[in-house]
C-alpha cells in the first residue's frame, strides 16, 4: 500500500497528491455531514442540486468565472446553444443544466 | 277603524310581494354576475352553438351508417368534420350544467398552452438563431512599456456554437490579432463533443488545454480582471490549445461535485535549434504537425466542495525531443478559485490563484557542437504562477460606485538557472470599471522585477473588453 501511494506521488508529484488526498477527505467529510432524510436540508450544510432553483444555480455556477448575464441577452433558441456549450466547458451536471436553462429561457 | 287599518295592511303586504315578485329576476340575475365561474360568454355559447352543430351532423352520418349496415351495404366512412377529437371529448358530457362550465375551462386551458407553446416556437425561429450561436469578446488597448514604444492594440475572437442534437455539439473559434505588423488568424478552438452520458462526454480536435484552468475558463479578455496575462500559466509554461481527444465530465457527490478531463493530444516540440539562444529547452506548443511523432497525456481533476470554491490539479506528460533521444517532460498545474457574494463585505470578493511547474528530463542540446554552442546540458525546470484579488462592491447602493472593481495580482516566472537567465516577479494594481456585465473598461500599473541582470519593465496599459 505505501509502494503505491509513494509511486502515486511520484508520478503526479506532491502538490497533486496533497490535493487529491485532501479533495477526497473534504468530500468524505461533506457527505458524511449531508446525510439527512430526504426532502430535508440538515442545518448548517450546502443543499444539493437537487434542492435549488434554477435560479440560484445560475447565480452561483456562472458567476464562478464571470459576471452573471441577464435572462434576457438571449432568446430561448439561443440559451439552448449556449447553454449546451457551458454544460460542456464548465462541466455541468444534467440537472444543473436543466434548471438553469429553464430559469434563463423562461426570463428571456 | 280596525278594519281600515287591516286593509292598509294588507295592501302594503300585497304591495311587498309583488315588488319582491318583481325583483327576483334581477336579484337572481345579479348574483349569476357575481359568480363568473357559471356565466357562459357569447363567444362560449357560439362555441358550445357550434359544437352542438357538428355532434347534429356526426349523428345524421351515423344514423346513415347504421341504415346503410341494417340494409347489408358498407357503411361509406365517416369525413372527418369541424369537430376536433378534443371537442368531441368535450361534448361526452352531456350532463347540461357541466357542458357549460367544465368543457370551456378546459378549452381556455388549451388554448392557453397552444398561445405559450406558440410563443416559444416564434422566439426560435428569430433569425439566426436556431441552434446556432454567434458569440465571442473583443478588446482594444493601450500598453506604455519601459524600454518600449508605446502602442495600441486590438483583438477579436468570434465563437462559433452549434447545437447540431440534444447531444452533438461543435465549437469553433477564431482568433484574429495584430502581430508584427499583420494580422494573425489563429483557430484556437475547433471541436466536436458528444454527450455520451450523464456523466461522460468525449470531444475531438484542438480544444483549450483543460489542465490549465487559466486557459480554459478564464483567458477571455472580458473575464480576466486585468489588461494582460499573468506569467507562466498564459504563453509560458502550459500550452493553450491542443489537438487531440478528451474525456471529461462531473460527477455529484451530495452537494459537492468532483470534475474530470483525460486527455491525449499531440505532444509539444523541444526547442533544439540555436537560432534563439534564450529559447533553447522551452516547450513549443505550437506543434500541430506533431514533429516527432510522441504523443501527450494529462488530465485535470477539480473538486467544488461548496459552490464558492473550486480547487483542480491538472497534469500532462509526453516525450519530447527527436524521436531517437527523445526526452520526459511533465507539466503540472494547480488551481484555486473562490468567488464570494459577501454582504458583510457589501460586494462580490474574487481570489483567482494558480501554480505551474514545467520539468524537462535530462538532454543534450547540439551534442556534436554542429551549431557551435553544445554539446549544451541544463536542469530544465521552471515553475510560475499568480495570485489575485479583486473587490467588486455590488451591494453598495451607488450606480457609479457599485461598478468599479479594484484588482491586484501577483505573478512570477523562475528561469534563472535556464538560458533565460532570469526569474520576474511582478506586482499589478488595477481599476476595472463595469459598463455591462460583459463589457469593461480596465485600467492598470504594473511593477515589474527582474534578476540575473535583466532590465525591469514597468508597464501602464488600458483595456476595453466586450463579451457577446
Amino acid at each position: 500500500m505505501r509502494d503505491i501511494v509513494l509511486r502515486i506521488c511520484k508520478w503526479i508529484g506532491l502538490p497533486g497528491a496533497a490535493i487529491l488526498i485532501s479533495c477526497a477527505a473534504v468530500t468524505w467529510l461533506i457527505g458524511c455531514a449531508s446525510t439527512k432524510p430526504a426532502g430535508e436540508v440538515a442545518a448548517g450544510t450546502t443543499p444539493s442540486v437537487a434542492e435549488k432553483s434554477g435560479a440560484q444555480l445560475w447565480a452561483e455556477n456562472c458567476v464562478r468565472c464571470h459576471n452573471i448575464r441577464s435572462p434576457g441577452s438571449y432568446s430561448p433558441a439561443q440559451w439552448e446553444v449556449a447553454m449546451m456549450h457551458m454544460r460542456v466547458r464548465a462541466n455541468l451536471t444534467p440537472d444543473e443544466h436543466k434548471k438553469i436553462l429553464e430559469f434563463l429561457k423562461a426570463g428571456s | 277603524m280596525n278594519r281600515a287599518i287591516l286593509s292598509v295592511v294588507n295592501r302594503t303586504i300585497l304591495c311587498a310581494s309583488a315588488t319582491a315578485a318583481l325583483l327576483l329576476p334581477f336579484t337572481v340575475a345579479a348574483q349569476d354576475a357575481a359568480a363568473p365561474a357559471d356565466y357562459v360568454s357569447r363567444a362560449e355559447y357560439d362555441k358550445l352553438k357550434a359544437e352542438h352543430e357538428a355532434m347534429k351532423t356526426e349523428m345524421e352520418a351515423l344514423k346513415t351508417a347504421v341504415r346503410q349496415m341494417a340494409n347489408g351495404t358498407a357503411p361509406s366512412a365517416p369525413a372527418e368534420g369541424p369537430v376536433s377529437a378534443k371537442a368531441r371529448a368535450g361534448s361526452k358530457n352531456s350532463g347540461g350544467k357541466e357542458v357549460e362550465t367544465a368543457a370551456p375551462a378546459a378549452a381556455a386551458d388549451d388554448l392557453r398552452q397552444e398561445v405559450e407553446t406558440l410563443k416559444t416556437q416564434v422566439k426560435e425561429t428569430f433569425p439566426g438563431s436556431t441552434k446556432f450561436l454567434l458569440a465571442g469578446y473583443g478588446s482594444a488597448g493601450f500598453t506604455a512599456r519601459s524600454g518600449e514604444d508605446p502602442f495600441f492594440d486590438a483583438s477579436f475572437n468570434a465563437l462559433f456554437l452549434w447545437k447540431l442534437t440534444d447531444r452533438l455539439f461543435f465549437e469553433g473559434e477564431m482568433e484574429l490579432q495584430f502581430e508584427n505588423g499583420s494580422t494573425n488568424i489563429n483557430l484556437e478552438v475547433a471541436q466536436a463533443s458528444y454527450l455520451l452520458n450523464d456523466y461522460m462526454t468525449i470531444g475531438v480536435g484542438r480544444f483549450l488545454n483543460p489542465m490549465n484552468f487559466f486557459v480554459e475558463r478564464q483567458h477571455m479578455n472580458w473575464v480576466n480582471k486585468l489588461p494582460d496575462k499573468p506569467l507562466a500559466v498564459y504563453d509560458g509554461l502550459l500550452p493553450e490549445s491542443v489537438l487531440g481527444a478528451q474525456l471529461r465530465g462531473v460527477i455529484p457527490i451530495g452537494p459537492t461535485k468532483v470534475e474530470y478531463v483525460f486527455f491525449g493530444a499531440n505532444a509539444p516540440n523541444l526547442i533544439t535549434s540555436f537560432d534563439d539562444p534564450a529559447a533553447v529547452g522551452l516547450l513549443d506548443f505550437s506543434n500541430t504537425a506533431n514533429q516527432g511523432g510522441h504523443f501527450a497525456i494529462g488530465g485535470h481533476v477539480g473538486f467544488i466542495p461548496i459552490p464558492e470554491l473550486e480547487v483542480g490539479y491538472g497534469i500532462q506528460r509526453a516525450k519530447v525531443g527527436p524521436r531517437d533521444r527523445a526526452a520526459e517532460s511533465v507539466l503540472q498545474s494547480v488551481d484555486f478559485n473562490y468567488v464570494r457574494d459577501s454582504t458583510l463585505l457589501k460586494g462580490l470578493i474574487n481570489f483567482r490563484a494558480q501554480w505551474v511547474w514545467s520539468r524537462v528530463d535530462h538532454f543534450v542540446y547540439d551534442p556534436d557542437g554542429s551549431q557551435g554552442f553544445g554539446p549544451f546540458e541544463f536542469n530544465n525546470k521552471r515553475k510560475g504562477g499568480y495570485v489575485q484579488m479583486a473587490y467588486r462592491p455590488t451591494h453598495i447602493d451607488n450606480d457609479i460606485v457599485k461598478n468599479f472593481e479594484p484588482v491586484v495580482r501577483y505573478d512570477r516566472l523562475d528561469q534563472l538557472h535556464t538560458p533565460v537567465g532570469f526569474d520576474e516577479q511582478r506586482w499589478t494594481f488595477g481599476l476595472n470599471y463595469w459598463l455591462t456585465p460583459s463589457a469593461v473598461i480596465k485600467a492598470a500599473y504594473e511593477f515589474d522585477d527582474k534578476n540575473g541582470g535583466a532590465r525591469n519593465q514597468d508597464a501602464f496599459m488600458l483595456q476595453v473588453a466586450v463579451g457577446f
